[in-house]
């Protein structure tokens, strides 16, 4: 009687191991220095400018968010300090025909399509489930449930591959989510589908307490990559390098190359939520070493680097401030719903269940006023 | 100097309270919006939380150790001379209130609708001594003025309807009028203290009855035309009805005749349906019926009438009837079905007495009372022989309706309960 | 008037619908080359091509998400559920999304998605392909529910259903897909109406679906024994025909409730609650229900112990006469 041998190197032929993670695409170092890339890649410096407005600006959005909960004038905030380029570099490469689903911490690319403060903060201040209608700046409304609106774009691209039009369909989601079994049946079918859609992953490290380390097995781009599409690793920090890998993820898309994968390493500098409390599961040495990697103060550096003036500086910290002002006056304007109204919003059709509660709604609170 | 309030709001979706950790700013010290005015600790973690105002800090109120509630007052800032007061008025901002439960919760009332314990008991208790009956017989109790509780079985099987109306003294076979139990409290033997008089207030049915037969007493000119009827032929063809098939399982009973003639007279004589409009000053011929009947219900008088009867089969109309009674039985009649009547019909032959002088209903310019039903002595080809007889009585309103319509009228009735195959002739 | 069977009614009526409008699509597993494992989208992917007819790979969370993706993009998906036991991994996509997404937008979004699924036991099939669960659906605000037992209505119903512009949970009984019956040109009721299929003056039968069948067997041995016993056909579970149930209550004074789900926290449920409150003074016993056993559902060789059969819908119709 034989006996295989263990290791026969015949069978390492059809054997492969999972591969490592990819160097992630940098072209402005953290001090503000263009890599070797960067420089072979050349700087739009308007581009540059534009793109560091957009993340000053998402910065100060989401501190005021923070603020106006610890005020008390928003019930939950969900910070997405740390990711501006991230977010911005990415949806700032699409054009503004192309529908986007995002999780629920997109609040700078949402910023970038023109959705308002007052808009955003709508639904953590508890009157709405979301503050603004999706089709007209191509942006769906928040999805909680943890990568869901993987699948409706994975939809919403399998309409776009219907029609003639070069659109794509991008859909962001986290490290976190990225394990939820949505998100894992979306990848396979966008491949087997080979749909028009770009998944951009925000890995921020953490899902609450959960760093990467326990949450996933392969790198998120190498598993992508398994799944059959063409996917890329960029620093998540650096916008110029997200701008690019989106542009270029982008044009493989438009030009019939089925979908596209993006990871994005960046870092969520302050906790899930404004009920977290990072510093149970984080080291303080942690967060000093991202905040050295930080993506605006490397593009301010960058930008001064490029001879940009103070003058442009001063005015972008006066934007932010207005954007400030103006944020906690929409917050606190935010008009309070009537629940006689929700009745209204559950069917398209009349609904007899519906048309007699709302009755009986108005009857009990008529006599409990003594009307 | 506007002084602005800051109330500590909860920062973790539920939190009811916060100790302070270290202020970090002190009365008199200048401050601007989202400046981090306090640490916090709650059960969760230790927040940092901003001033939502610009200004001069007035003062704190709380000291660094001690747990204050949320919605607390925390720190007073004034406005400062060169900044203009920001939005937020003093008043605590509102998704707080939203945000904070009840601060104490023991003092917190039973929000759940119901009862709480201590009563839900008592009725539990009350509940399991109930007699037993199902939910029509139940509803027939309460009808009839019945306690239940007195005819419950010691078994406690179910207490019949049967039961219930020999408890009423009410026999089944009564046509459709029945008497009403006497508002008030009967003189009762057993009662030790028997007061000289009781009083019941004048309210609901009995007053909506005594304004409409007063109003209708005071306003129309009343004359009572009599006519007495051998309605044997009508009352063959009632036995007949109550064997047909197609007829079985509905209520067959004189009224549902008498009111048929009532309606078919009322195509020949339109103009005892009409009515007398005084405020526009015409006459308003109708061009159907409303036929009111007139019920004894617990309640009181009701005269609820029968939409459109004039277009009714003589099946249909029984259906009609049937429902009109049953309704003003169970209390279900409906304002809807008092108004609109164009003339009425009421018989007072359920009340063992053959003739009167029935008070129009308001707004109408006939009523017709119809009698018991007896055997008597008449002549008929010369011979005397036993025939049922009835009478009729019609009230009319002498400003619309004369002597010589009015007699007609109860001529063609006579005509056709005497002779029901005069029916014959009508459209 | 034509006649065929359940499963060719609705082939037909979507292919009407699909005629009729061309943003209508077709999408599950194995509809398209194959037509269906029962074959309800038979030639459809032949006659109206790949693009509205598709097959979808194995994820059911998959097709009821993409649906929704396709929703919002103009279309009106048709999404198949292979069996009824499989929804459950859908389940998410159905209630937290479908059914909410439109009060979530303030009534922005609107989801036009029938969800088709072959429903019901009776077949001698493997575990999870004789489920019931049209109650978690019901009891979802923002869902519709329906549930065809005829030729005639799985015709009109499917397309109706395919109109709507909410979202609709469609039921087909899968153990009637074979049966054949006439099929009327133009409907005689609309989506959510309830028909009575027997008037009956003694007791009257509620059932939707597969039961529906039961119910009139019931109802004829009944006759036999001098009972008039009426069959209300539900056809929508959510909302309910609660006029029609009430009439016909409120004549004959007694209600059974038919459902192949289990009778605990079933749709018999609401009806009862729903009828008892409205037709209190009119009823002579309390309204009872005939559902499933509270088990999982067994083993093929003892279903027919496990879901009502006309035996116990009799012994029902007995002990409410009984009252």
């Amino acid at each position: 009687m034989t006996v295989l041998a263990a290791h026969a190197s015949w069978i390492d032929a059809s054997r492969r191991e999972p591969e490592g993670p990819l160097a992630p695409l940098q072209l402005v170092a953290p001090d503000g220095s263009l890599t070797e890339h960067g420089r072979a890649y050349g700087v739009d410096a308007t581009l540059a400018s534009s793109l560091y407005r957009d993340m000053v600006l998402g910065r100060r959005l989401d501190s005021e968010g923070l603020a106006l909960q610890r005020q008390g004038e928003l019930s939950l905030w969900l910070m997405s300090w740390g990711q501006e380029a991230a977010q911005v570099g990415s949806i700032r490469a699409l054009r503004p025909s192309d529908m986007v689903f995002p999780s629920y911490r997109e609040h700078v690319a949402a910023m970038c399509r023109g959705i308002t403060p007052g808009e955003i903060a709508s639904q953590w201040r508890g009157v709405s489930h979301s503050g603004w209608r999706p089709d007209d700046r191509r942006f769906h409304i928040y999805s909680l449930v943890l990568g869901t609106q993987t699948l409706h774009a994975a939809g919403y691209a399998t309409g776009v591959a219907m029609s003639d039009s070069d659109e794509i369909v991008a859909v962001y989601f986290g490290d976190g989510a990225a394990s939820q079994g949505d998100v894992n049946e979306a990848l396979n079918w966008s491949a087997a589908k080979s749909l028009p859609l770009l998944f951009f992953c925000q890995n921020n490290q953490w899902a609450i307490s959960t760093p990467t380390s326990q949450q996933m097995g392969a790198a998120l781009h190498q598993r992508a990559a398994g799944f059959g599409m063409t996917s890329f690793h960029v620093d998540g920090n650096d916008v110029l390098a997200v701008h690019a890998v989106t542009q270029a993820a982008a044009d493989h898309i438009r030009s019939g190359g089925g979908p596209a994968f993006i990871e994005a390493q960046t870092y969520r500098r302050a906790g899930h939520s404004s009920s977290d409390d990072p510093g149970r599961y984080r080291t303080n040495d942690e967060v000093a070493s991202w905040e050295l990697r930080d993506p605006v103060t490397r593009m301010e550096a960058l930008l001064r680097g490029l001879g940009i003036s103070d003058g442009f500086f001063g005015e972008v910290q006066e934007q932010a401030d207005q954007l400030a002002t103006e944020m906690r006056a929409a917050c606190r304007s935010l008009p309070r719903p009537d629940l006689a109204d929700l009745f209204d919003n559950v069917y398209a059709e009349a609904h007899p269940t519906v048309t007699a509660e709302r009755r009986q709604f108005l009857a009990h609170r008529a006599s409990l006023e003594g009307v | 100097m506007a002084i602005h309030e800051f109330h500590l709001p909860d920062v973790g979706e539920g939190l009811t309270e916060a100790e302070i950790v270290a202020w970090h700013v002190a009365p008199g010290d200048t401050v601007a919006i989202n400046d981090i005015i306090v640490e916090i600790e709650t059960a969760k973690s230790v927040v940092e939380l901003p001033c939502p105002y610009s200004g001069v800090v007035a003062a704190l109120h709380g000291e660094v150790g001690q747990t204050l509630d949320v919605g607390t007052l925390l720190i007073t800032v004034g406005d400062s001379a060169s900044e203009p007061a920001p939005a937020p008025s003093a008043e605590p901002p509102a998704p707080v209130e939203a945000a904070v439960p009840e601060s104490a919760p023991e003092a917190k009332p039973l929000v759940l609708v119901g009862t709480a314990p201590k009563e839900a008991e008592a009725r539990k208790r009350r509940l399991s001594g109930r007699a037993s009956a199902k939910p029509p017989v139940r509803a027939l109790a309460k009808t009839l003025g019945v306690d239940l509780e007195r005819l419950a079985h010691a078994d406690d099987s179910p207490i019949s309807r049967e039961e219930v109306e020999t408890a009423a003294g009410r026999h089944p076979d009564v046509d459709a009028a029945v008497a009403a139990p006497a508002p008030g409290r009967a003189l009762d033997a057993s009662d030790g203290d028997v007061a000289r008089e009781t009083r019941s207030p004048i309210k609901g049915v009995r007053r909506v009855m005594a304004d409409a037969m007063t109003k209708s007493a005071f306003t129309a000119p009343h004359v009572t035309l009599f006519h007495t009827v051998d309605v044997t032929a009508t009352m063959d063809l009632l036995a007949d009805l109550k064997q047909d098939r197609e007829w079985q399982g509905r209520r067959v009973t004189g009224l549902l005749l008498v009111a048929k003639a009532l309606l078919l007279t009322t195509r020949r004589f339109p103009g005892i349906n009409d009515r007398w409009d005084e405020k526009a000053q015409e006459v308003v011929r109708h061009g159907f019926v409303n036929l009111g009947v007139a019920v004894a219900s617990p309640r009181g008088l009701l005269v609820p009438n029968i939409k459109d009867a004039h277009g009714l089969a003589l099946s249909q109309l029984a259906d009609a009837l049937d429902e009109l009674v049953d309704k003003a039985r169970s209390g279900k009649t409906q304002p809807a079905d008092m108004t609109g009547g164009t003339i009425t019909i009421t018989n007072i032959g359920a009340l063992g007495v053959d003739a009167g002088t029935p008070l129009l209903n308001p707004g109408e310019s006939a009523i017709l009372a119809f009698g018991a039903v007896r055997e008597r002595p008449w002549v008929v080809d010369g011979e005397m022989v036993i025939r049922k007889v009835t009478e009729l009585s019609l009230s009319f309103d002498h400003r619309l309706v004369d002597g010589q319509l009015g007699a007609a009228v109860l001529t063609e009735l006579a005509n056709i309960l005497s002779d029901p195959r005069r029916a014959m002739l009508y459209a | 008037m034509l006649r065929m069977t359940l499963g060719a009614a609705l082939n037909t009526g979507l292919r009407t619908a699909m005629e009729k409008d061309d943003r209508v699509i077709v999408m599950g597993q194995d509809v398209g080359a194959l037509g269906g494992v029962f074959r309800v989208t038979d030639g459809l992917q032949k006659t109206f091509g790949a693009d509205r007819v598709f097959d979808t790979p194995l994820a059911e969370s998959g097709i009821v998400g993409t649906a929704i993706g396709l929703a919002l993009r103009g279309f009106r998906p048709v999404c198949e559920i292979q069996f009824d036991g499989f929804v459950y991994p859908a389940f998410d996509q159905i209630v937290s999304q479908l059914a909410k997404m439109r009060a979530r937008s303030g009534g922005a979004i609107s989801l036009p998605i029938v969800i088709r699924i072959p429903v019901g036991g009776g077949i001698g099939a493997v575990e999870h392909h004789s489920e019931s669960n049209e109650a978690y659906f019901a009891h979802t605000a923002g869902l519709r529910v329906v549930s065809c037992s005829s030729s005639d209505d799985a015709f009109h119903m499917i397309q109706q259903a395919i109109e709507s512009d909410d979202p609709v949970i469609f039921y087909e009984p899968k153990r009637r897909y074979w049966e054949k019956s006439d099929l009327h040109q133009e409907a005689s009721l609309g989506l959510h109406q309830a028909r009575v299929v027997r008037e009956g003056s003694d007791c009257t039968v509620v059932a939707h679906g597969p039961t529906v069948a039961t119910a009139l067997a019931a109802a004829d041995a009944a006759q036999e024994d001098g009972f008039s016993v009426g069959v209300v056909d539900l056809r929508s579970v959510a909302p309910l025909d609660l006029e029609t149930l009430r009439e016909q209550a409120s004549t004959s004074g007694r209600v059974v409730v038919v459902h192949e789900a289990s009778t605990f926290g079933g749709i018999g449920a609401e009806i009862a609650a729903s009828i008892t409150e409205a037709c209190f003074y009119r009823l002579e016993a309390p309204v009872l229900r005939v559902g499933a056993y509270n088990l999982p559902y067994p083993p093929a060789k003892v279903e027919d112990h496990f879901l009502p059969d006309v035996d116990r819908v009799l012994d029902a119709i007995d002990r409410t006469l009984a009252y």
